[in-house]
């Protein structure tokens, strides 16, 4: 065999010899496999763990803040979110225009309610006195499904199609305002013609959302009463959309952009994701991952140091023989590869291992949920939102394969130095070599 | 093997010299040394002689520090250690002192070893392998892992993976040093078998007088030089 047809045709051979001669010796230096393994696993496992209760908990983090505000996306014209006055309402064909793009069959299949609202400031004032709040004017039944205050009714009840004059009020602002479930008040605004309009409205049903701040301003009243009252017939100022899944907000923002690109190009209206509306909550949220992503970060270079560690005397172990299999005809890269395939294997299983770990038992044991109640308490709200004291574990595809690529990457990176040594062994020195 | 006529191996003026601490060591002294196809040679001579490194030189495992290597007619001073790795493969086998049998093979996987880099394909590495294992005795003990083979087994081992894909030479580095005499008689009765039958060009660095014995051409060493260079009978 002349050396030309060698070269051509010998490397699918050799990547098979390098792989035999990787899985050979990892059973072969079984227990040093299985320690190296053991912390990958270990890894894995907390690292699944602890995401998958992270994850869970920003969800419900995003959840509550969604809906307590504006939905995972809201339509709305720019200048709306500071000025909050009805002069920066959507025109009817905006609004139209957005609620048959969320119809539509490609948009309906992820959307879990939309509620389209007037919103604006006011003061209310009953015989007590008087506090400034949020008048939120809302279609009774599709405010329902879409906020979480129709829920926290303690005493009463939530608008009804039918109600007219009816108000529903933060348990706050009925004890500021000396109010009880069918008092009357008065709230007043501004109206579509820039005049201070009053309203008589009836407590019909009290909430208590657990914010301090919502209870305290926070009015649901029909839309349809708002309409009379300000002016604005069936006008909103914003058309909320709650998604089934929060990781669906960025194809969610880009699809109502298509279907808006002509008010949104000219600036009349704009489309924003959560992260953008609710700031509090992301910051909360992007806070939070970032504390996860360095303890694992932390965890996984200790990991890291390691595998180094075992794989390198695993090399040092072998010198002569990868001086050997120099000597035999293996390139130096070849020789690395052998030292670099080993250490992939063994975190790809590992990792796989970990993953799989985490993700039985965190479902197993906490599938339920895990109660911080003991530790936080019933009810406890921050940046915005109300925090449950019961974390339920979340499980992504793209967490979970997040973390076996870190897995695999820490593994490769943590094989190269090993892998660099074998690939630089003196093959005349290491066959003096004895171990 | 390459269809190359000349000596399988030939050095010229070569030189090692070792850098030891900010001192320099001279291993291999201006040694211009031609080894034709199908001979039978031993480099002999004490420890320090310089046999191993003129040997490690031929093999490519190092580079000298002046001076020319020419292997199956091709310069590899200067060659890159892929080429150097490729010519190892397709030109020279070993034989180590101590064996060197991957211990993660079965004796038929090391012996194959070679010719499996080289994409030989399976029916005709067994055939080759089986042969030589029936010939040099090892008939039987193709599925054992070195662990389980004795010092004289390993290194018969260790032959037929050298042999075993045609190489142009085989250097044997003190292949007898850890044998028993009966061991070591054998073992040398093989390769002396393979040479005659099959024309394999052996160099063997050594200084036990049994090797200089068998060896028809005896090559000794002293301060990294030849000192004498004689064809025996």
């Amino acid at each position: 065999m002349d050396g030309a047809s060698i070269s051509s045709w010998s490397q699918p051979f050799r990547v098979g010899v390098i792989l035999k001669l990787a899985f050979r010796n990892l059973r072969r230096q079984l227990r040093r496999s299985l320690l190296t393994a053991s912390a990958m696993v270990v890894g894995g496992f907390f690292c699944v763990f602890s995401y998958s209760l992270g994850d869970g908990t920003h969800e419900q983090w995003i959840e509550s803040g969604v809906r307590m505000g504006s939905g995972h996306v809201t339509v709305e014209r720019p200048e709306f979110r500071l000025s909050r006055k009805l002069d920066d309402r959507l025109s009817p064909e905006v609004r139209q225009a957005t609620e048959q793009a969320l119809q539509s069959r490609e948009l309906a299949a992820q959307v879990v309610a939309v509620s389209s609202r007037l919103t604006i400031s006011g003061l209310a004032s009953s015989a007590t006195g008087a506090r400034p709040v949020q008048v939120v004017g809302v279609d009774p039944v599709a405010e329902a499904g879409f906020s979480m205050v129709d829920d926290q009714v303690i005493e009463g009840r939530y608008l009804e199609p039918d109600d007219r004059l009816a108000a529903y009020v933060g348990l706050g602002l009925v004890e500021s305002l000396d109010l009880r479930l069918g008092s009357r008040f008065v709230v007043q605004a501004q109206d579509a013609a820039g005049d201070i309009s009053g309203q008589l409205l009836r407590v019909v049903g009290i909430f208590r959302s657990g914010m301090p701040e919502a209870d305290q301003s926070i009015i649901h009243i029909p839309l349809l009463t708002a309409g009379d009252w300000l002016g604005t017939d069936r006008d909103v100022t914003n058309v909320g959309v709650v998604l089934a899944d929060s990781t669906l907000v960025g194809s969610m923002v880009a699809d109502l952009e298509r279907a808006l690109s002509g008010p949104v190009a000219s600036n009349e209206v704009r489309v924003m994701g959560w992260p953008e509306s609710e700031r509090a909550v992301w910051a909360a949220v992007t806070i939070d991952e970032f504390g996860n992503h360095v303890v694992m970060g932390i965890l996984f270079i200790i990991i890291a140091f390691g595998i180094v560690n075992t794989v390198l005397m695993s090399v040092l172990h072998r010198y002569r023989e990868f001086g050997v299999l120099r000597a035999l005809g293996l390139t130096p890269r070849q020789t690395g590869a052998v030292v670099l395939v080993e250490g992939l294997t063994l975190t790809a299983i590992s990792g796989c291992a970990g993953v799989l770990l985490g993700m039985v038992t965190t479902w197993y044991f906490f599938g339920d949920g895990l109660d911080f109640s003991v530790l936080v308490g019933e009810e406890m709200t921050f940046s915005g939102v109300v925090i449950d004291p019961v974390i339920v574990p979340l499980f992504r595809v793209s967490r979970l394969a997040q973390v076996f690529t870190v897995i695999l990457g820490i593994g490769t990176i943590a094989s190269i130095y090993p892998a660099r040594r074998a690939a630089t062994v003196d093959t005349a020195e290491a066959m003096k070599f004895d171990r | 093997m390459t269809n190359y006529d000349g000596p399988a191996v030939s050095t010229t003026g070569v030189w090692k010299v070792f850098e030891q601490e900010a001192e320099e060591v001279t291993a291999v002294r201006d040694v211009s040394l031609a080894i034709e196809r199908g001979e039978f040679t031993a480099l002999a001579g004490p420890s320090g002689s310089g046999k191993t490194t003129l040997l490690n030189l031929i093999g490519g495992l190092t580079r000298p520090t002046r001076g020319q290597v020419q292997v199956a007619g091709r310069e590899i001073s200067e060659m890159s250690n892929q080429d150097l790795a490729r010519l190892r493969l397709e030109e020279v086998g070993f034989v180590f002192q101590a064996y060197n049998l991957l211990p993660v093979l079965t004796a038929l996987e090391n012996a194959e070893f070679p010719m499996l880099l080289k994409g030989i394909d399976e029916e005709e590495r067994q055939t080759r392998v089986r042969e030589l294992f029936v010939r040099t005795g090892l008939d039987g003990l193709e599925d054992r892992r070195p662990g389980k083979l004795s010092g004289g087994q390993q290194q018969r081992v260790a032959v037929v993976r050298a042999v075993a894909s045609n190489p142009a030479l085989v250097l044997a580095d003190e292949p007898t040093a850890n044998l028993d005499s009966a061991s070591s008689e054998s073992l040398l009765d093989m390769m002396s078998d393979l040479n005659r039958d099959l024309g394999v060009t052996f160099v063997f660095a050594t200084h036990d007088g049994h090797v200089m014995e068998r060896s028809r051409r005896l090559v000794r060493m002293v301060d990294g030089q030849i000192d004498s260079d004689e064809t025996q009978a």
